[in-house]
């Protein structure tokens, strides 16, 4: 069932053949070898016409006959146990259409998959029903109402009478930990078991090294803020069920309806045809999906429920907290000996804090040894955010290992180099020297001696790096479609969603390229369960290495069908056949027609070709790795840090979309700018409650924080899949803020060891003190 | 009446609800800021309850002139602008994303200057002259601003694009020729998710005929 194939892989000059085993009946691999016309240029969105001209229509954007909106009432208290909830004078309201109160656990539970966050709930099961319900953190649903207009449902909100018993809650994380802390589930703490991981002897390896750092970093919870808020709309015809929905994952977020209304999921069919972000946040139907269907079926009517900014921010996911003490031990000439990381941290009632990816992934280095600890609190579930745990895991480990190279007197470039990882295919020593020319790095010096930066009272400058690592994930199942018809109409058809990275126009480019054809004349038909066309959730930077292969193998069944018809027409047999230019061509430089023409041969008024992605080729494309530098100037007399600029050296196999590419580098860099400087969420303490769930409050970076950004690209080919795509969502977001944090420590001379590196932190850094 | 843009922003009165909360928008946000309190002029004066000319609570016939068309509509006075944009008349290109003005997300032109729709009751644009994304270019076109975001991948999930474009629109229609500074300015008030920044100034600075480095935003 396997072939044996040589493919040369590699990157620039640095090529190599190697043989690779594929399943049988894949295309001809696109390795560094082969020339393509489409695949790689510079493609404007096909999408870009309806998304400037506001003609495209999101979820939020639905409006059906008859619609009604839905609207969520939360618990305003971090923990309590909720006695009476009255819905009877909210239901007497003109307009109101339905009433529905989540006042069992099960409802929860119900609604839980294994993407989709929340907690399967099994300790607050278990409780006995006379117990009611508990709510577990400030924001948790407790009732939904369905009103003709968004203005009554939201008069029906306030009233609803619950009476809540308050319980002891806890939302700090040290708090959180210590003994006789108040328990968010009663059964057990709230500090989880260990999560131990260990290769070699880490002390043995700090034995042999000549130098050994440690310290402990420390990264605040990150919310997601895609703009685009959670939200669905749904309508019930009989028993089956149509919700548009801002998802990232159609078929999972209809699995979860099927499973939670005890249908076949074939009877439920989800749509996304435009996203407004996700960034992991939007896996799942969650509560939010259930219960628009759930209004939907009670009213007998359309509903749309979409959260608000408030409630993005409270109930909708996050990136976990992380406390990180860190011990790295070197040779003097840099070679690394042991890593040793301890982290705990807290993504509310649920979620993991794992950030130990970066340590086991980026550089050599013998023994290794990490124990992590989710920590439980009565605050909002985590969700998967960008690269989840990297970001965090980067910071402690590429700050640990700049302390390092400045104790040993090593540029930290060169301490990255000395204990790099050779694999094939492997760009990074590539990337380092790009991004490091591009920004001048030999431009950067030792950092100052303390005191001595505040002393001058000049802007400082400094100079800071950080390596990006990611798995490559993706594969099967996938399933695509594509079809010609009789006027030259071309469709390609998966049900994937665009979740904003040009996914539908990255379709239209390899079924472009197969049937030699422009982009812009292939009609994409995608993020709908309804065309039967499976594909995984867009999370990961899954989406265009599982799609594509099944694109392009439709594509080429379509071709082949495509050709085998018009062959007569041009007296050759098919195999002599070309397409491209939007011609079909005799290879030997006879005749030729336009693809269209072509296309009117046909004895069948349509053409088609479905495909399913084959398994991933062994052994090729494990991992996705880039490097990122940054300068920056600190204000000594504000603490004000400006980013002046950033390179960012990145590798996503094959380049599908140069446009889309260099954008998605731009934006995990702008995410990762953020997160350095100036995100974090802020509860208070005494009322368990969020201070900052606005984007007034809750910084994200907006025109005037823009450093320049210089966006590189190394093409790297290393085919697991016919395509040689492998990714590129999670990678750039990485190493920004250990780069940023780096160049701040660099240029004040002192170790920035917490996120978000706000003035206060830099003046008490100057200062010499101890934070407050 | 309009205040021009870069004259100081003027500030708030009190007591006033958070519907009528204003956010500037940068050196462009004075014009906003100016649509603003123009606009409320009319719900001051008749602020007391059961004064004469008092609006609502209950609907109330509103006639608005959205994209140089008549529209009428009845509706609440609470209702927003941008709530009778979206779920009354079907103009969804204007995006509801804080509800606060904080985001620039449903940004529409007043009377030629920009403003938040979700500040500005839809009582309070009557009389006005209100132009939307959708009206931005003639249908089934595109204005060369519109061309250049698209040239330029100057959006991603292009959930904040319409508001960038409508606010890019009044920047350049005042300021024909601006620096990336200017461009900095004017679209501070809005927000990108995905991070699409660098290639909105390339976008807006290449729709001005500026010369543009590609890849490099500053």
């Amino acid at each position: 069932m396997a072939e044996t194939r040589k493919v040369r892989i590699g990157y620039g000059a640095r090529l190599e053949e190697v043989e690779v085993q594929v399943p049988d009946g894949e295309p001809a691999i696109w390795d560094a070898a082969t020339r393509l016309d489409v695949v790689g240029t510079a493609v404007p969105r096909l999408d870009g016409p309806a998304k400037v001209t506001g003609r495209a229509k999101y979820t939020y954007d639905v409006t059906l006959p008859g619609m009604l909106f839905g609207k969520i009432l939360r618990s305003p208290h971090p923990h309590a146990r909720i006695v009476t909830i009255d819905t009877s004078k909210a239901a007497r309201l003109a307009g109101v259409k339905a009433v529905i109160t989540f006042e069992t656990p099960e409802f929860f539970a119900a609604v839980e998959s294994e993407d989709s966050g929340r907690p399967v709930d099994e300790a607050a099961k278990a409780e006995p029903p006379a117990g009611k319900r508990r709510v577990l953190f400030a924001g948790e649903e407790v009732a939904a109402v369905a009103a003709t207009t968004q203005e009554i449902a939201e008069d029906a909100l306030h009233l609803i009478e619950v009476k809540y018993e308050p319980l002891p809650h806890v939302v700090d994380l040290d708090e959180g930990r210590k003994p006789g802390a108040p328990r968010v589930f009663p059964q057990h703490d709230n500090t989880l078991k260990a999560e131990v991981r260990e290769q070699g002897d880490v002390e043995a390896g700090f034995k042999q090294a000549d130098q050994v750092v440690e310290g402990t970093y420390r990264t605040p919870v990150a919310l997601h803020n895609a703009l685009e808020p959670h939200g669905a709309v749904a309508r019930w015809e009989g028993k089956t069920l149509t919700v548009w929905a801002s998802t990232q994952g159609v078929f999972g977020f209809r699995d979860d309806l099927a499973k939670f209304f005890k249908i076949p999921p074939a009877d439920v069919r989800v749509i996304t045809e435009y996203l407004g972000g996700g960034f992991g946040a939007k896996f799942g139907a969650g509560v939010v999906g259930a219960t628009a269907a759930l209004l939907a079926r009670r009213a007998q009517a359309p509903v749309k429920l979409m959260l608000d900014r408030h409630e993005e921010n409270l109930a909708t996911g996050n990136r976990p907290s992380s406390v990180q003490w860190i011990k790295v031990g070197a040779k003097r000439d840099g070679t690394l000996t042991a890593i040793h990381l301890k982290s705990y941290g807290s993504g509310g009632i649920a979620g993991g804090a794992g950030v130990s990816g970066p340590i086991w992934m980026t550089y050599a280095c013998p023994n290794l040894r990490s124990e992590e600890q989710d920590v439980l609190l009565n605050t909002g579930f985590a969700m998967p955010f960008r690269a989840p745990g990297f970001p965090q895991g980067s910071f402690a480990l590429e700050s640990a290992l700049d302390e390092l190279a400045d104790r040993l007197g090593l540029d930290p470039l060169d301490l990255r180099r000395k204990n790099y990882i050779e694999r094939p295919a492997k760009p990074l020593m590539e990337q380092y020297a790009l991004a490091a020319k591009a920004i001048g790095w030999e431009r950067r010096q030792a950092p100052p001696a303390q005191g001595a930066a505040r002393a001058s009272g000049k802007p400082l400058r400094g100079l800071g790096m950080g390596t990006a690592v990611w798995p490559v994930y993706g594969g099967p199942p996938t399933e695509a479609t594509v079809k010609i018809h009789t006027d030259g109409a071309v469709e390609c058809i998966c049900g994937t969603q665009d979740i904003g990275t040009g996914t539908r126009t990255a379709m239209a480019i390899v079924t472009a390229e197969v049937l030699g054809l422009k982009p812009e004349q292939v009609r994409v038909t995608l993020g709908d369960t309804g065309t039967g066309m499976y594909s995984p959730a867009s999370g990961g930077s899954v989406t265009l290495n599982s799609i594509l292969p099944a694109v392009r193998a439709a594509a080429e069944g379509a071709r082949q069908k495509y050709l085998k018809s018009v062959a007569p027409a041009l007296g050759a047999k098919p195999e002599d056949l070309d397409l491209h230019g939007g011609r079909v061509v005799a290879k030997d430089g006879g005749k030729s027609l336009a693809f269209a023409q072509g296309a009117s041969r046909l004895k069948t008024a349509v053409i088609a070709a479905q495909a399913s992605r084959a398994e991933n080729y062994k052994d090729r494309a494990a991992e996705l790795v880039g490097a990122q530098f940054a300068e920056v100037e600190v204000d000594p007399e504000t603490g004000r840090v400006r980013v002046l600029k950033v390179t960012a050296a990145h590798e996503c196999g094959r380049v599908i979309n140069r446009l889309a590419a260099e954008s998605q580098v731009n934006g995990g860099v702008i995410m990762g700018l953020s997160y350095a400087l100036l995100e974090r969420r802020v509860i208070d303490s005494p009322t368990g409650n969020v201070l900052n769930a606005n984007l007034e409050d809750y910084k994200v970076a907006g025109t005037l924080e823009m450093p320049e950004i210089v966006p590189i690209l190394v093409e790297v080919y290393d085919p697991a899949n016919s395509i040689g795509v492998k990714g590129l969502g999670e990678p750039p977001v990485v190493p920004t803020a250990a780069a940023i944090a780096n160049a701040v420590s660099n240029a004040l001379g002192v170790r920035m060891t917490e996120l978000p590196l706000t003035p206060d932190r830099i003046l008490a850094a100057l200062a010499g003190t101890k934070e407050a | 009446m309009e205040q021009s843009k870069g004259k100081k922003r003027k500030r708030r009165g009190h007591g006033l609800t958070r519907r009528a909360f204003l956010k500037g928008i940068g050196v462009g946000g004075g014009a906003l800021g100016a649509g603003l309190l123009a606009a409320e002029a009319p719900r001051r004066e008749g602020a007391a309850a059961g004064a004469p000319g008092t609006l609502g609570p209950g609907p109330v016939q509103v006639n608005l002139k959205i994209n140089g068309q008549p529209r009428s509509l009845r509706i609440e006075p609470r209702v927003t602008l941008l709530d009778a944009l979206r779920d009354r008349l079907d103009l969804t290109g204007a995006k509801k994303i804080c509800d606060r003005g904080e985001c620039g997300g449903c940004a529409v032109l007043l009377d030629g200057k920009p403003v938040y729709a979700c500040m500005l009751l839809a009582v309070d644009a009557r009389g006005r002259s209100i132009t939307t994304i959708e009206g931005i270019a003639p249908k089934g076109d595109l204005h060369p601003l519109q061309e250049a975001f698209v040239a330029r991948d100057a959006l991603q999930c292009g959930f904040c694009t319409p508001g960038f474009v409508v606010a890019s629109k009044a920047l350049l229609d005042e300021t024909p020729q601006p620096s990336l500074d200017q461009v900095r300015q004017a679209l501070c008030g809005h927000i990108c998710r995905c991070g699409t920044y660098p290639r909105i100034f390339e976008a807006v600075l290449a729709a001005a005929g500026r010369p543009v480095k590609a890849g490099r935003t500053t």
